[in-house]
Formats: structure tokens, sequence, C-alpha cells
């Protein structure tokens, strides 16, 4: 596969084509992962093989400007006045260099100056693989070897960003494996919330990579959406870096595509940092959705919790794989991990499996997971006030979800992860869900 | 006058155990009916059944509402056509605010009558008004259904859905227990103020410390699974008086 990829990288980012090289002759020797790794267990990528025949890469330039003509559902218009929208078509991004909110840095690779081609090198790691000799992610190689575009997004030290920023990936389609890439650059003690939405067309395949760093004291408050058509698939590897007294918030939204895999890793490198992680899926339909969550606590007196909600319903496949490590040194740290699942329909299925690594004695750590249906006393009361057993079951379900959508401050982005996700669960197939009387 | 509520002969089983034995009542319009009795008696189990609970099984008799055959209709049917089941114990709904609870559930009724949906400023000022005549704070609207609620809110929550709902028979399971004197005289100003000659309200209650507040036309003391005797008010003074085993007793075979 190696040969065909390295003749068609895109050129003309000639520092980037060490990286580029190696990274790329680490995916010839890797290979995609597979499911004898068992954190793929229940993940397969070969349809994903299959529909992947083009190996090129965007050029750096978009084809279409986001806007009206967007090919899948209305929602991926979405502008909100409050935020400062950046798009992405096909990893290429279109940043904008004028109206960026005060203490904020937004560059892509066409807009990149020395001084900051520095920032997103270190953002993207050493040429020959993580420093740690862990090992790389083939996913992280691969969009590497492919890369035409970064998007980098840096705060000024100390800097409160008031303004919300919303980045929209938008994919075309097949058969190109698109590979958006995106560092964020918390300086010590900034503030942000950052929206990170994936939508496409009809058949898009993604492969995105997320950079993280906090520095010391600074506040990320970050939402990801996946939104796309329901025959995409998406791969995507978030690694979230918090230092010294920093904090994360992460809320994940799992609403669309045929297969969708996340890998979230968050390290508390600092001494106190915390993170907080909310999940929601929703595999419907034939989805696939999987999360694979590590949150490893390095540092003393780092804080971690975590809840992930799921829903399988019709012949979906919801897998969440979650686990917290604690170092030997980080003592006197917390961690608490929940899952909860609802499984509507025999025909679907969730595979959970939260899991506890410690190495050191000082620490509070809690993990647990339930699977469950819809509570039927909450169903009877709901008919028992008027609602038809389906609208009873929607709302339950929606409320389920809703639950984790605490994390999402901002009042706008989060009424419209309302709409979307009530959008959605009206749209789901009738015909499956009974009628009860 | 015609009767609202009809029930004949009515025979239900739970888990093949036969808990209402052949129970008969007649509710009219306007009228309050207490049903009262010793635990186990089957107080429960009629309002359920009323309701459309699942896991019951009605194994002879009827239950004709408005006409029509209750039993054959599905608990959001019920409660299209008017009825209105207070919870013994309400159910918390996380996620769900009261106000999304109250503006669907009016809406189904509404839509069952044939009539448009309430719009935004008058559903407001209704549920506001309704809120402070169960001396409801306001927030609570905004809150999951009963989510957190103390046992006295909950009940109180119920009474304000009936108030909002404005059902035409009211069926109120055990909605005393657990109240202290004051959440008492509220609930039960709640109730009173939805009397109507044109609506008439079912209490199922263990104790006649409720009937102080709300006063039945009728008391029913049920046992064994159907009514062994009726009376007006006085008869929950003498059930208070005397207990449940001597009534019970003289009225055995």
């Amino acid at each position: 596969m190696s040969q065909p990829i390295a003749q068609q990288i895109a050129g003309g980012l000639e520092w980037l084509d060490e990286r580029r090289a190696s990274a790329l002759a680490r995916f010839g020797k890797s290979g995609l992962p597979d499911t004898k790794n068992e954190d793929w267990r229940y993940t397969s990528l070969a349809g994903y093989t299959q529909r992947w025949t083009d190996y090129r890469t965007a050029s750096g330039q978009p084809s279409v400007s986001a806007g009206g003509d967007s090919p899948t559902r209305g929602a991926d218009s979405w502008v909100a006045a409050d935020m400062f929208t950046v798009d992405a078509v096909d990893g290429a991004f279109c940043a904008p260099l004028v109206g960026t909110p005060p203490g904020l840095t937004i560059r892509s690779l066409q807009h990149l100056t020395p001084e900051w081609r520095g920032r997103v090198e270190g953002l993207l790691g050493p040429p020959e693989g993580p420093a740690d000799g862990s090992s790389p992610s083939s996913l992280v190689d691969l969009n590497t070897a492919l890369l035409g575009d970064v998007l980098l997004i840096a705060t000024d030290p100390g800097s409160c960003v008031a303004m919300p920023v919303h980045v929209r990936l938008q994919c075309t389609a097949a058969p190109a494996l698109r590979q958006p890439r995106l560092l964020v650059d918390m300086a010590p003690g900034s503030q942000l919330t950052l929206s990170l939405e994936h939508t496409g067309a009809a058949g898009a395949l993604v492969n995105a990579v997320t950079q993280i760093r906090l520095g010391r004291d600074s506040q990320l408050n970050l939402i990801r959406v996946q939104a796309l058509p329901d025959d995409g698939m998406l791969t995507e590897t978030t690694h979230i870096e918090v230092g010294e007294a920093a904090s994360v918030t992460v809320t994940s939204v799992d609403l669309g595509s045929q297969l969708s895999r996340q890998s979230l890793t968050v390290l508390l490198a600092g001494t106190g940092a915390s993170a907080i992680v909310h999940g929601l899926f929703l595999a419907d339909g034939h989805r696939h959705i999987d999360n694979c969550t590590r949150l490893e606590h390095r540092a003393p007196l780092t804080t971690s919790r975590e809840t992930f909600r799921g829903i399988a319903d019709d012949h979906g496949h919801g897998i969440f794989n979650g686990k917290i490590i604690v170092q030997p040194g980080a003592a006197g740290s917390t961690a608490a991990l929940t899952n909860r699942n609802l499984l509507l329909t025999t025909t679907a299925e969730i595979d959970t499996k939260p899991e506890l690594e410690i190495y050191v004695d000082d620490v509070r750590c809690s993990h647990g997971a339930t699977t469950g249906q819809l509570d039927a006393n909450a169903l009877f009361y709901l008919r028992s006030r008027g609602l038809d057993p389906a609208a009873a079951r929607q709302v339950l379900t929606a409320a389920f979800l809703r639950e984790s959508l605490s994390g999402v401050a901002v009042p706008e982005l989060r009424a419209r992860l309302e709409t979307l996700l009530q959008a959605r669960l009206q749209a789901g197939p009738p015909a499956t869900m009974g009628t009860g009387t | 006058m015609n009767a609202l509520l009809q029930v004949s002969g009515l025979r239900v089983a739970v888990g093949g155990k036969e808990i209402l034995t052949g129970l008969d009542l007649t509710v009219r319009a306007g009228e309050v009916h207490a049903i009262m009795g010793p635990n186990g008696s089957g107080k429960s189990t009629l309002a359920h059944v009323l309701s459309g609970r699942d896991g019951y099984v009605v194994t002879g008799g009827s239950v004709s509402y408005l006409g029509r055959d209750l039993l054959a209709m599905a608990p959001e049917e019920r409660a299209r056509a008017g009825l209105f089941l207070g919870f013994q114990y309400p159910i918390e709904i996380p996620g769900v605010s009261n106000v999304y609870l109250l503006r669907s559930a009016l809406n189904a009724r509404r839509s069952a009558r044939g009539e448009s949906e309430i719009d935004a400023a008058s559903f407001l000022r209704l549920v506001k008004d309704k809120a402070r005549l169960m001396q409801m704070d306001e927030t609570f609207l905004q809150r999951g259904v009963n989510e957190g609620f103390s046992g006295g809110e909950k009940k109180r929550n119920e009474i304000f859905q009936m108030a909002v709902l404005e059902p035409i028979l009211a069926i109120l399971d055990e909605t005393d227990s657990g109240l202290d004197i004051d959440a008492l005289k509220v609930v039960s100003n709640g109730v009173n103020s939805l009397r109507d000659p044109a609506r008439a309200f079912v209490l199922v209650t263990h104790y006649q410390r409720l009937l102080d507040y709300i006063r039945p036309d009728f008391v029913h003391v049920l046992a064994g699974g159907r009514i062994i005797r009726t009376g007006d008010r006085t008869l929950a003074l003498e059930l208070e008086a005397g207990g449940y085993e001597q009534i019970v007793a003289a009225a055995s075979p």
C-alpha cells in the first residue's frame, strides 16, 4: 500500500517531508489496526479499506467554500452569530485571518509564518514518533503521512477568549480518505471553548487527528460532535495533554456515520491537572460506534471524572472501552468512571469495558457500567399523562442522552446540540419502535 | 344523571391471585368518593387497573367510562379522555422538565378533543397560575420531573399536574401518605379548588385525615377485594374511631 501513497502525496510542504516520510514508513510496517488488537476487538476497518481506493490528499486549497450547497443534513450549515466559525473541507482549512477573536491565533499551513512553524512542529510531536517509547498509533501515522493541511489554534497567555470557536470539518464523498489535523495550544492561564463538528457528504471517509496541549492554569471546554451521514466512516484520534493546574472538559457526541471509532487519550501531566469527559452515542440503524478512552494520571493530585452514555437500537452496535491509568507518580489523585447504556432492542448490541489500572496506593478511584432498558415505570407515567408509547420512549431516550450535555456551558451550543439530538431521535426508524399498546 | 364511571362486578388477578373479587362502584359528575380500606384490601389495585397499568389481569366484570369500555383503552387514551391518576409513588424522570411534560400532556389532551396546541403565552400563564395555587416555586417548572423532590413535593406536583390538565375524573392513589400537615393542606386546597359539577374525584386513602380537608360525598370501605360498606363521611369517622376490623367483621357473612 505504501508505494501508491508515497506517489500521491501533495508537494509544497518540504519541511514536513521528513516527518511524513517516517510516518509513512512506520505505517507501511504496522498497517491499519486489526481486531487482534484488544483495543480494536469489536471494530474492523475492512469496510473502510474497501471503499478507500484513492489515496490522494487534499491539496491545501479548498475546492468549495462551506455554506449553501452543503451536501448533507440541513443542520450542517449551522453558523451561530456568537461563535467564530472555521471551515475545513476535506482537511483543508479556510482559516480566516480577519475577525479572529482577541487572544486567539488561528493558522493553517497556507498562512503559517516561520514563528508559528515551531509551534506546529512541537504539537505534531517528534518526527520519529512518541518520545516516551509508547507505540505510535498507526492511524496518526497515516494522517501525518497524508496530511495536506494543519489547523493551529493557539491562545495568548492569560487570555480569556469569550467567543467560542466552532470548527466545521466537512468531507466530500469517497473514495479519498480525508485526513484533517487539528492542533490546539492553550497558553498558560488562557481559557477557550472549542467546538469541533464532523459532517460530510454521503460516503465520506475520514481519519481525523486532534492534538491538544494545555499549559499551566489554562482551561479548555471541548465539544466534539460527529454527525456524518449514515454511510460515512470515521476514525478519530484525539490526544490531550493537561499541564499543571489546567483543566479540560470534553463533551463527545456521536450521532451519525456507519462506522465511527474515537480513540481519546487524556494525559494528566501536571500537578493538579483535571479532566471531565462526558460522552454520548446513539447507535441505531446499522451504526457501529466505538469509543475507546484512556485517562492517564501521571502527576500528583490529578482528577478525572468520566461519564459515558450510550444507546443501541435496531441493529446498532455500541462499544465503550474506558481505561483509567494511575501511574506511580500520581499520588493523591481521584478518578471516577461510569458508563450507562440503554439497549432498546434485542437485535442491538452494547459492549462495555471500564478498566482501572492503578500503580500507586494513595488514590480514590471508582468505576462502573450498566446496560439496561428504558424504565417501565417512567414509560407508564408518561403514558398516564397522555403521551403515546413512541413519544414516551423518545422523550425518555432523549432525556437519558441529554444528561451528558451538562458540560456544555454555552447556552447556544447546548441548545444546538439538544436540537440535533431531538431531530435524530425523531428521524429514527419508527417501525422498530413498537407501540406497546 | 349518567355515571362518569361505572364499575360492575370487577374481578382482577395479579400473578394468579385474585385481588379484586367483584367490585361495584358508580361515580357521577360532581361527586367525591373516598375508598378506604386496610392494607392489602385492593385499593391500589383498583387505582392501577383504572389507569391501565400492566400486570393486572381482569378476570371478570366491566368498567365503563363516559360510556366507553375503559378496559379496552390504552393508558394514554384514558388520559386523553380526561382520566387522571395521581400516583402513590410519583416517578422521577431526570432530563425531562416538568414544563415539557405538562405541555406534551396538555397538547395530547387537546389534540384528542380536536383542539389546536396551546400557544406559548397562554400555556405559561396557565402553569404559573396553577403553580401559585399549589404554592410551588416557579423554578420547579424547569427542573426534571420529580427529580430530587421530597415526598411531599412529589405529591404536590401530582396535584399541580392535575390542576393544569383539568381532568374529568381524577383518581388519587394515597395522595395523602407521606405528607406533613402543611403539605396536606396545600394538596387538599388544590383538590378543593378543582371541585366542579362536571368533575369527579376518587380518593384512595388509608387514613381518615385527608377527609378532614376534602369532604367526600361517599365513603366506601374496601375489604377482601370488594366494597363491603358505603356511607357518607360519618363512615370515615366511624372507621377512625373503631378501626377497620370492626367493620370488616360486621360485614362478614
